[in-house]
């Protein structure tokens, strides 16, 4: 089987202490409503939780938002998924800090994590602003036989480490794509099906 | 210079056949699947009338192809044999007929139009059957006149 690589893109982050970083992250620092502007989706901001709702039902559903993917993986039972991960990083060095890998489906209900790993890596320190990613991280996934047509989002979120990046219930550092994979099932897809000859044998 | 050239499909050139010989079909085809798997591919003649198209069953022939796992479109090709069965064995007539190959539990389907001409039925079983109504006339003839007669008598004794 083959090794698919998905490289997710973490952009610019920096440690919490930097004020720069909130500036970036520009979250609302007060409970309420607020319109999403790429949606337009009506969505609740909660500062304790530091986390977006919808309401569906009469009850406040967590809103994960995941990026459209710049390009999409087919993927297949046996396949082995490498997902490689990159950020450009200004601060203190930093040990012991975690990314979770994770894949699943993302529904109105959230993110269900189906494949979960944990990598743990250093970053030293770095002074001045990189012009291009200088931390790397990877993980590979071997994409089991029972895997479901609907395992198709990838997210990442990194924390802890020393000084830490934040908590691991509420990261500071999430990232993800919808519909970044396209799983292949067990029935076969056939196309450009065509009669090449016929002889009498 | 560019040159604007647009590919369409290569039409199938009619063939004849005789009653009872045996036709391979080769097709082509891109593929994704998951795990190794087996997928029937069929193969027949198939006749239009004024209620669309008939296969004609039992010239039907099947073939077992394996499919090996891939997870981005792969080409491949296989083959499938059927045998234009003679009429008088209750296979297909004299005549032109379409092609259909397909892949069963698959949208997968591949057919044309009158490529197949069929000859070298025996008329003889189609004298037989044309004349049979004409012999089931005279058997019931037969029967009812013997009847007729009898009645007759019945309505002398009285």
């Amino acid at each position: 089987m083959e090794l698919k690589t998905l490289a997710l893109d973490l952009g610019v982050f920096s440690v919490l202490q930097d004020k720069t970083a909130l500036q970036v992250q520009q979250e609302p620092l007060v409970p309420g409503w607020y319109i999403d502007p790429r949606t337009g989706q009506r969505i609740f901001y909660d500062p304790n939780t530091r986390n977006f709702y919808t309401m569906g039902g009469g009850v406040y559903l967590p809103l994960m938002s995941l990026a459209t993917p710049p390009k999409q993986v087919n993927v297949a039972p046996g396949d082995r998924l490498k997902i490689d991960v990159s950020f450009k990083y200004t601060g203190p060095a930093i040990t012991g800090a975690s990314i979770r890998y994770c894949v699943g489906p993302n529904g109105v209900f959230g993110f269900t994590e189906q494949l979960v790993a944990v990598e743990t890596f250093n970053i030293p320190q770095v002074i001045t602003p990189p012009s291009s990613p200088n931390v790397v991280n990877s993980h590979t996934f071997n994409i089991p036989t029972n895997v479901g047509t609907d395992w198709t989002c990838i997210y990442v979120k990194m924390y802890g480490g020393t000084p830490s990046l934040g908590g691991e219930v509420i990261p500071s550092y999430i990232f993800g794509y919808q519909d970044a994979l396209v799983i292949v099932g067990t029935q076969p897809s056939i196309t450009e099906f065509k009669i090449a000859d016929f002889a009498k044998v | 210079m560019v040159l604007d050239i647009a590919l369409a499909p290569m039409a199938l050139a009619t063939k004849e056949f005789n009653a009872g010989d045996k036709v391979r079909v080769t097709v082509s085809f891109k593929y994704v699947v998951g795990v190794n798997t087996s997928v029937k591919l069929s193969a027949g003649p198939y006749y239009n009338n004024v209620f669309g198209k008939h296969l004609v069953d039992p010239c039907v022939g099947r073939a077992d192809v394996t499919l090996t796992a891939v997870s981005t479109p792969t080409g491949g090709s296989a083959t499938v044999d059927f045998v234009l069965i003679a009429k008088s064995l209750g296979g297909i007539d004299n005549g032109t007929y379409g092609l259909r190959v397909w892949v069963e539990g698959t949208n997968a389907v591949a057919e044309q139009d009158n490529v197949i001409v069929v000859s070298g039925n025996s008329s003889g079983g189609d004298m037989f059957s044309s004349m049979m109504p004409m012999l089931m006339m005279v058997m019931m003839m037969g029967m009812i006149m013997p009847m007729t007669q009898q009645m007759g008598e019945g309505t002398d004794e009285e």
